[in-house]
């Protein structure tokens, strides 16, 4: 008998909750409650400490963080001095831009190239497009490998030009740069070239054929039909591969760790190595709201437009 | 009828015989260069990964090892292999059975938070405009700023909350720095449901979790499955937030690769070995969503 009635009342007790869930609002902020966990814990707690922590003066030797002194600027300050950290943000630039054309440039022509039919296009397309899949740090390992004093690109120097032509890629400043760059290149090329292509042929033949007709030559028909309606996706894809490569950290920490000395350390191996390598994390800190600001404000001018458009 | 036009058309068909061939042999000399370059760096890894220490650099250099082997892999679980060669005398220190385990453990299961989470926010938003215009670009920012930037705060407080090397730590920030993809992919699979079905079902008395469930989850469980081994070879190959946050007992695949590279200098052969097999969960899983592949790295915003 009370054991009926027990199982009544958490009956009752389940539905009743079960109504509670029901209820369309209830429903509407489960639905986004765990992702709103996951925010709270990795993005909006961690935004309140590092505003903080830009403000102090702290290091973990130093102990608690919650006791350490206030300084005011005196993070930033000494980053828009330090000629080093505008030498990575420089070079992470430099980067971004000679990388991300190299890319469009490649892939376009290979979308292109691959707008034609021939025997075998399909294999082809999926072969290629491995490399962005593989992990970052094995593409890193793979070109340190290729970029070695005896590795292989040097031997096929030596066997063309003779030994005289081997470089020691990765212990000069810009033979260094070069390696990563190509390591980038190589590896998100590929991605480019499969928005590119997909954009094409997603294209109507139609405007191509009437331009065709009226006597365009290929490089007016290009640039004049192809290239206008194929811009947005251009747009979106140039857009995404500068975001990614101006995050370059595990190709340069694997190939170069960004030396030698520091020539080759871009903005997020700087900040690994001041923060994490020499502990000074409210200086860390600093350089990170920097860059966080920085990238705000890019997303805000370049990105969102996109989205909306979409939405 | 109008022989220029005509002309320009047909200008494949009307080419002379031999320079219809020189301009089929240019297009496929392309092609192989271009097969070539993507290919090449690939072969040298499983081409190294094979070799024995005294080829690992040898001049000149050949893709079809000499003395092939497989001890390179062997060493990789069993460190106290016999060696043979001098080479080997610098050892690997510990076998990478512990970052495999760690990987296939904090991988799996943060990918299915990551899955979880993104499609019940994407249905949220993509039904009811939970969170309005603001969260779903909110998320964004997970992906947006360099890694290492949120790595200095988290650090911080993950040591308060001892979470540092720690697969729980681990499982959650992969679980929340991936699932902006996983929303913004599972939002474009949910919008192109059509509400007519899952309307019917409410109007029939179904409660909104069992239409949820039982009719939006079906018929997106192709795009749920994209999304979630889009997320797993993201996480499989992530490597910044693995080498910051773990130090011993919970290091990665990634992290132990580096460890390699980095402490056992030249130590090509097991470290080639360690790299193949490090990319192949990823390259089978990659070539299984091929055509979703452009839509997860543009968070949906181009599909094919």
């Amino acid at each position: 008998m009370e054991a009926i009635s027990e199982a009544k009342t958490k009956q009752g007790l389940l539905f009743t909750l079960g109504r509670h869930l029901n209820r369309e609002s209830v429903f509407k902020l489960s639905l986004v409650a765990p992702l709103q966990l996951l925010l709270w814990f990795l993005l909006i707690i961690p935004f309140i400490i590092v505003i903080y922590l830009s403000f102090v003066k702290w290091q973990p030797v130093f102990g608690s963080w919650t006791e350490a002194p206030w300084v005011w600027f005196e993070n930033f300050q000494k980053l828009f001095t330090e000629i080093r950290f505008l030498e990575a943000l420089g070079r992470t630039l430099a980067i971004v831009v000679i990388a991300v054309t190299l890319e469009f440039i490649f892939a376009l022509g290979l979308a292109l190239l691959f707008t034609r039919n021939f025997f075998g296009k399909r294999l082809f397309t999926s072969v290629i497009l491995y490399p962005m899949m593989l992990p970052w740090v094995v593409v890193g390992f793979i070109f340190y490998l290729l970029f070695l004093d005896h590795g292989l690109v040097n031997s096929i120097l030596t066997t063309i030009f003779g030994a005289t032509a081997t470089i020691s890629w990765l212990r000069h400043s810009v033979p260094a740069m070069s390696a990563i760059i190509l390591g980038d290149v190589w590896q998100w090329t590929p991605f480019m070239f499969l928005l590119l292509y997909s954009g094409l042929s997603a294209l109507p033949s139609e405007p191509k054929e009437a331009a065709m007709t009226l006597g365009a030559t290929p490089w007016q028909i290009f640039r004049y039909v192809t290239f206008p309606s194929l811009k947005p996706v251009i747009l979106i894809a140039i857009i995404i591969r500068a975001l990614e490569a101006f995050k370059i950290f595990d190709l340069v920490f694997i190939m170069t760790g960004g030396g030698p000395g520091t020539a080759t350390e871009t903005l997020s191996i700087y900040i690994y190595q001041i923060g994490f390598r020499f502990g000074q994390l409210s200086y860390a800190a600093a350089l990170a709201i920097v860059i966080l600001i920085t990238v705000s404000i890019v997303t805000r001018l370049a990105v969102r437009p996109l989205f909306e458009k979409e939405g | 009828m109008r022989e220029r036009s005509s002309g320009r058309v047909s200008a494949q068909v009307a080419l002379p015989k031999r320079r219809r061939w020189l301009r089929w042999g240019a297009h496929w000399l392309i092609v192989l260069v271009v097969l070539l370059f993507f290919a090449m760096p690939v072969v040298w890894l499983l081409s190294v990964s094979f070799k024995p220490p005294q080829e690992w650099q040898a001049f000149p250099p050949t893709v079809i090892p000499r003395g092939p082997t497989l001890n390179n892999y062997l060493l990789l679980v069993n460190p106290e292999l016999p060696k043979g060669s001098a080479s080997y005398m610098l050892r690997v220190t510990e076998p990478v059975t512990k970052s495999f385990i760690n990987s296939l453990i904090i991988v799996p299961i943060a990918t299915l938070i990551s899955a979880m989470v993104g499609f019940l926010a994407a249905y949220g938003v993509s039904r009811y405009r939970v969170g309005g215009d603001f969260m779903p670009f909110f998320v964004l920012t997970t992906r947006m700023f360099p890694p290492v930037a949120f790595a200095v705060p988290l650090l911080v407080y993950y040591q308060n909350l001892r979470l540092i090397d720690t697969r729980l730590g681990m499982i959650i920030i992969y679980a929340g720095f991936t699932v902006a993809f996983s929303l913004w992919m599972m939002k474009g699979f949910i919008d192109a449901v059509p509400r007519s079905v899952e309307e019917a079902a409410i109007l029939d008395g179904a409660s909104r979790w069992r239409v949820l469930f039982t009719i939006t989850l079906p018929l997106v469980k192709g795009g749920l499955a994209a999304t979630a081994l889009f997320v797993f070879i993201l996480n499989w190959t992530e490597f910044l937030y693995a080498l910051i946050f773990t130090s011993t007992r919970s290091i990665t695949v990634p992290v132990q690769l580096s460890h390699y590279v980095g402490a056992v200098g030249r130590f090509y052969g097991p470290q080639a070995a360690l790299g193949v097999i490090a990319s192949i969960p990823a390259v089978i899983f990659g070539y299984l969503i091929q055509r979703h592949l452009v839509t997860g790295f543009s968070f949906g915003l181009i599909r094919k």
